[in-house]
């Protein structure tokens, strides 16, 4: 899954743009994140102009 | 059936969704725009640039505070430095205050009796027997709450989400996208042209752009191809690409390496083709939503404004016959083909056959061709330029030849 650092992010919603599942998207201020859909392809890391996303291990539960 | 709250809900408040809502509403469609930001034209995410044609085929008036400065023409340069100054019908234009323009564009949809609400994002379509039959609106991040219309509209820009609730294939790839970075410095002393830097160590399958702004203020941007972006990890930049080089090219030029920063801006946009397709039952999709972006120079707005009004149009039809099926709807698929989307298809391919020319190749093709020829090249007369270029660069037709198939 992704982690958005959001004193980084710019709202641009480019991540969601380029995101296979729809598992970010801007809500309210900031753009929120559904990890239980990601499925770590880093299309979105890979794009991000704030460079504000990373990678992360899913939490166990 | 009845009962509808609207006739036609549009998702977006940008230049795609207020020029449908205007014209929709105009001919008497009761319009409501849902947009999820706090205020419209914020944050923006673009470089402002619009043309004059496009402008003026519209004849609209654009109110001073909404546009900056002219723009007179532009000046692209080659990889080693040369550069060709290109003043015509296709490069004048304007640099706009995006903040104050999409918000004229609201308002003159309002004017026509269309509705609007900010801060309010639909979070899903409601359908009913297998049928559109309105959306899910959250307004201020409340419970979201039902409202019912025939047609739903995605004028959502890339981020697209409820079009590809509705089935629509409205994603990009990393290839298909530029990542952008830009800010609005100043001072700048420029002659009101546009410059386009190109180099492959300036920007990756993109360019440096830099657009006048009033007041010796101007856009200074970057977009590379998605694809060549490392995001940190594998590549051999550090941190985010695009703002690595824009700012590795603003500290080696000479005016701008002591200019101030105004603002921060970025953004992802299509360089790709646009989704396969706009419709469904029910529902249709305009605008950079629908990737209906110009492949060369990532441009959107104009298109956004031409496909809302033409979506409008198709719509007032489906309207007063009470049919919104998909079939009825695809007459805008075929006014875009016939239209816009030509001319998209000839940008498209230019673009493909420019990745594949190196810097050398980029050199050699400045050093050959006018200002004349690159009127030819942007309106897909490509034969006279691309044989002038071939016969100083035999090997280039492997490439070129793409264009003149």
């Amino acid at each position: 899954m992704i982690e958005i650092n959001h004193d980084k992010c710019i709202q641009c919603v480019g991540c969601a743009s380029v995101c296979p599942v729809l598992a970010i998207e801007l809500v309210g201020l900031r753009m929120k994140t559904y990890p239980e859909k990601c499925i770590s392809c880093r299309a979105c890391v890979r794009v991000c102009p704030a460079d504000c996303i990373k990678l992360v291990e899913k939490k166990k539960e | 059936m009845a009962d509808y709250d609207y006739d036609v809900i549009i998702i977006g408040g940008g230049p795609a969704g207020a020029s449908m809502a205007r014209i929709a509403a105009q001919n008497g469609m009761g319009v409501m725009i849902y947009d999820k930001r706090k205020e419209l034209g914020e944050p923006v995410r673009c470089g402002e640039g619009l043309g004059e044609r496009e402008v003026l085929s519209q004849r609209m008036d654009i109110p001073k505070q909404c546009f900056s400065t002219e723009i007179l023409g532009a000046k692209v340069i080659a990889p080693n430095g040369k550069s060709i100054v290109w003043k015509d019908k296709d490069t004048r234009g304007w640099v706009l205050e995006r903040k104050m323009f999409d918000k004229w564009l609201v308002e003159l949809a309002v004017e026509k009796g269309a509705k609007v609400k900010t801060y309010s994002r639909v979070t899903d379509l409601v359908k009913k027997d297998g049928k559109i039959d309105g959306v899910m609106v959250s307004q201020w991040g409340n419970e979201p709450f039902e409202v019912r219309a025939p047609l739903v509209v995605s004028a959502e820009g890339m981020e697209s989400i409820v079009a590809r609730k509705a089935g629509l294939r409205a994603m990009s790839t990393l290839y298909d996208v530029d990542t952008c970075y830009q800010y609005e410095m100043k001072p700048y002393d420029h002659e009101n042209l546009i410059e386009l830097y190109f180099g492959t160590d300036i920007a990756p399958r993109g360019y440096v752009w830099i657009f006048p702004k009033a007041a010796k203020k101007a856009n200074v941007g970057i977009g590379i191809g998605g694809h060549l972006t490392n995001g940190k990890k594998g590549g051999n930049v550090e941190g985010a690409d695009p703002k690595v080089l824009m700012d590795r090219f603003i500290e080696g030029h000479p005016q701008l390496k002591d200019s101030s920063v105004l603002e921060d801006f970025g953004g992802v946009i299509s360089v790709g083709a646009p989704i396969e397709s706009f419709v469904k039952d029910g529902f249709m999709c305009i605008g950079t939503a629908a990737r209906q972006v110009d492949p060369i120079h990532g441009g959107g707005i104009a298109l956004a404004m031409e496909t809302g009004i033409m979506a409008a149009g198709v719509a007032a039809k489906a309207h007063s016959a009470k049919d919104y099926s998909e079939k009825m709807l695809k007459e805008y698929e075929g006014m875009w083909r016939a239209g816009p989307g030509k001319k998209m298809a000839k940008r498209l391919l230019l673009r493909k056959v420019m990745e594949e020319v190196n810097d050398d190749d980029l050199n050699h093709i400045f050093n050959t061709i006018t200002d004349a020829d690159l009127q030819k090249i942007m309106d897909g007369n490509f034969a006279g330029p691309v044989a002038k270029v071939v016969a100083g660069r035999p090997q280039l037709l492997r490439v070129l030849k793409a264009l003149i198939a």
